[in-house]
């Protein structure tokens, strides 16, 4: 294992799990010295009848202060200010937030002005800003992709500025992040697909790309053990609560590597993807993390290898010749992607053309691919990666994603 | 993958690992909202010069740093009251230990009175006593630490501590304070961590975050505890030593001590050896025991003990023997590297049956998971199998 020269971990988060964990709240609240927490939700959140589990498994003990479920699906800097006036009108304490990363993103917004009484949140954007903790925030994830309960950075945009607002500081971390599987258990299998994927993305990309560390390789070698046991399972049978578990757990380990290693192209193009055309980020990963290593296999490929023992078990991993090894990691992720396309009656999307919105319509026409690539060297992502990309080595990658091709190897330029 | 049906995990500690990690400290205060350390260190630390080192990276800080390096061998709370008036009338706000051992311990307990006031220490004994989070901690550790002074548990003045808030906020591990401690100590040192990982990943209550702290930590000390030995000069090796301490302090801090640690420290203390030393011997045997209990994943452990083609060519129903074998040997390998020095160590511990009976009797009292003749019949194998 190769020690860095220097690196960092943290991951201060308390992590409670179980079918039950969420019974857990009160007794954590109360250690925190808290007692009436707002929840931050969203409607989809509510729909599925999520908000109703969390309050039976809280009241007991919790004296909730506010529900605020009008979280959009694009933080909002309007909607943190108008949260944090709810927050203090009613004599809240704490937070709740209930939901993906929009709803992170939101209550870590609101804490930053309930606990700075800060009228402008702007002060407080970029890196280390914040000097003391903040009020007591409980995550607990509805998806199990984003990781976002454990990681330290916030986006809030103002819309009316056309500001998009970056916090990072260790004080954003939440306190405690929850892990029940009855948040997941109705997630619909497409969803559940994208999202399992989005969170291999993290892992993979935390493995193999270059600000890794023993730590962050350690927790990603699990997360993607753990996906691979459970992923097409939860997927094929949504109710399976031990498969549930095992997925958010895998979210959470993959939140905590990424988080503390960064990622590559993968995320890169995937950013870029959903800003020009809206494809959901777990889409976006489930397609492009089998190209994003085979660009990078001449720079990367021993470590590629090395996640066939986590993907495929033992027996594979030892009946496959080394030099083999990181060409069947690349295979065995397109497979899951197929798997995962059959189990969804095919709406998990295994090429940019087949990925379609609600009505049906192609979210990425093929003329599009220039702006992708436009938008993706803009992107700060890229910068660990362990290959360069230009316009022209992002356009390649993103007409292979498109077609559903493997990457003609002779166009990578091996610098 | 095995996953319990449920878990908690907790780790506040951030670990800053590598070249200069020292200079990053000016920085790291800034973010605990800290401008004044006080920095405390035993007599000897300050005569190695580590605490030149530290004094050193804060050169260009502009941060006034404090220094007391007269921490004795056992401190006492009439140190802490002394350390408590000079932190308060000097303002200062953060407290770095240079080291782990009695002076984590001091650091930690005199952290418990600066967060409060010094009459809340003996309420804040046992377990779970502390209720809040106190004032900014960060351990610099040397190879001398065995990754204790990272955990949640402080032993002072014959009184335990135990309570994740008790556990530092940073861990610096930078070159120039993993400087060579020879060959025994950083044997037993990191044999303590080995075995603190090593349980943590094999036994009973194993969840998969506190698994990821243990597994790095066995992978760095299989990969370069022979060779550190072997050549103290290795100094790639001690950084990865510390930072398996560090792993090692975090792991344990979340899953319950198992029975090598409980036995291993009564030995120790009883016979006048290191721990470290009396757990590593106990180790293979224990878990030799365990393996045919059931409800142990002593399996699992050849992953980070061999890596992952031996692992993965070992057949399912063989993992388990070649794991033990590994450690045993581990053990063999680290006499001859020593010179024999760690070996002469284990042969002239002169043990009585009425010794023997003693230690057990006192491991079980400690709540070991073996009964009296279960841990004797351990201690008569760790004796004979030298």
């Amino acid at each position: 294992m190769d020690m860095p020269g220097y690196y960092e971990f943290c991951c201060r988060v308390r992590i409670i799990s179980g079918h039950d964990a969420m019974e857990k709240i009160p007794d954590t609240l109360a250690q925190l010295n808290a007692g009436r927490p707002m929840i931050v939700t969203d409607k989809g959140v509510v729909g599925a009848g999520l908000i109703d589990i969390v309050v039976n498994a809280i009241s007991n003990g919790v004296n909730i202060g506010a529900i605020a479920d009008d979280v959009p699906p694009d933080s909002d800097l309007r909607i943190v200010n108008s949260l944090a006036r709810l927050y203090r009108e009613k004599g809240c304490d704490s937070l709740i937030a209930i939901g993906g990363g929009s709803v992170m993103d939101t209550a870590k917004g609101i804490n930053i002005v309930v606990s700075e009484e800060a009228d402008d949140l702007m002060k407080f954007s970029g890196a280390n800003t914040l000097k003391r903790a903040l009020r007591p925030l409980i995550a607990i994830p509805t998806t199990a992709g984003t990781g976002s309960e454990v990681t330290l950075v916030a986006v809030v945009k103002d819309h009316e500025r056309h500001l998009k607002m970056l916090f990072v500081s260790y004080f954003l971390l939440p306190n405690i992040a929850i892990i029940d599987s009855r948040m997941t258990l109705t997630l619909p299998p497409a969803i559940t697909a994208a999202t399992g994927m989005d969170a291999l993305s993290h892992a993979v990309e935390a493995y193999t790309c270059l600000a890794k560390n023993p730590l962050s390789d350690a927790h990603a070698l699990a997360a993607i053990r753990l996906i691979s046991d459970n992923l097409l399972k939860v997927t094929v049978n949504p109710g399976d609560k031990n498969g549930r578990l095992g997925m958010s757990s895998a979210a959470t380990l993959a939140g905590i590597a990424f988080g503390n290693s960064m990622v590559g192209m993968v995320h890169t193009l995937g950013h870029s993807v959903g800003s020009v055309c809206g494809v959901p980020h777990g889409a976006c990963m489930a397609i492009l993390l089998p190209y994003g290593l085979e660009y990078n296999m001449h720079k990367n490929g021993h470590l590629t290898a090395e996640l066939l023992l986590p993907l495929a078990g033992a027996l594979v991993y030892a009946a496959t010749p080394r030099e083999e090894r990181a060409d069947k990691v690349i295979a065995l992720i397109r497979r899951m992607n197929q798997e995962l396309y059959e189990a969804t009656g095919g709406r998990h999307a295994r090429f940019f053309k087949e990925a379609l919105d609600r009505d049906g319509k192609e979210m990425v026409p093929k003329e599009k691919l220039p702006d992708i690539a436009e938008t993706a060297l803009r992107d700060g992502s890229i910068f660990y990666n362990p290959e360069d990309l230009d316009y022209n080595d992002f356009l390649m990658v993103l007409e292979a994603a498109w077609e559903g091709k493997p990457l003609d190897t002779c166009l990578i330029r091996k610098g | 993958m095995y996953l319990p049906e449920h878990y908690e995990f907790f780790c506040p500690v951030k670990i800053n690992s590598g070249n200069r990690a020292l200079e990053q400290l000016s920085s790291e205060l800034d973010a605990l909202n800290a401008r004044k350390p006080l920095v405390i260190a035993k007599k000897d630390a300050s005569e190695r010069g580590l605490v030149d080192v530290i004094i050193d990276a804060f050169k260009d800080s502009g941060i006034a740093i404090g220094i007391f390096d007269g921490v004795p061998t056992a401190p006492d709370l009439k140190l802490i009251k002394e350390l408590f008036n000079i932190y308060r009338d000097r303002g200062y706000d953060a407290v770095i230990a240079v080291g782990g051992g009695t002076v984590a311990d001091t650091a930690k307990v005199l952290n418990i009175a600066v967060s409060g006031k010094p009459e809340d220490i003996e309420g804040c004994a046992g377990e779970n006593m502390i209720k809040r989070p106190l004032k900014p901690l960060i351990i610099a550790p040397t190879l001398a630490g065995t990754g204790y002074e990272m955990s949640k548990y402080a032993f002072f003045d014959g009184r335990d501590y135990a309570s994740h808030f008790l556990m530092p906020h940073l861990a610096v591990i930078d070159p120039r304070m993993t400087i060579p401690e020879g060959a025994v100590t950083t044997a037993a040192t990191t044999l303590t961590a080995l075995t603190h990982a090593v349980e943590a990943y094999s036994g009973s209550d194993k969840n998969p975050l506190a698994d990821a702290y243990a597994y790095t930590a066995i992978q760095l000390i299989m990969e370069h505890l022979v060779n550190v030995i072997r050549d103290q000069r290795d100094r790639n090796g001690r950084l990865s030593l510390a930072n398996a301490h560090a792993m090692a302090g975090c792991a344990f801090s979340n899953v319950a001590p198992g029975v090598a640690h409980k036995l291993g420290k009564v030995m120790g203390d009883v016979c006048h050896l290191p721990p470290g030393l009396c757990m590593g011997m106990l180790l293979p045997h224990i878990l030799d025991k365990q393996m045919s209990e059931g409800g142990y994943h002593i399996p699992d452990l050849l992953l980070p003990l061999a890596g992952f083609d031996a692992y993965a060519s070992t057949a399912e129903n063989l993992r388990a023997r070649r794991a033990v074998d590994i450690l045993r040997n581990l053990l063999k390998d680290l006499s001859a590297a020593s010179g024999g020095a760690i070996l002469r160590i284990w042969k002239d511990a002169q043990v009585s049956e009425d010794t023997l009976q003693d230690i057990a009797r006192r491991a079980v009292g400690n709540g070991a998971s073996f009964d009296m003749d279960g841990c004797v019949e351990i201690l008569k194998k760790a004796m004979e199998g030298r």
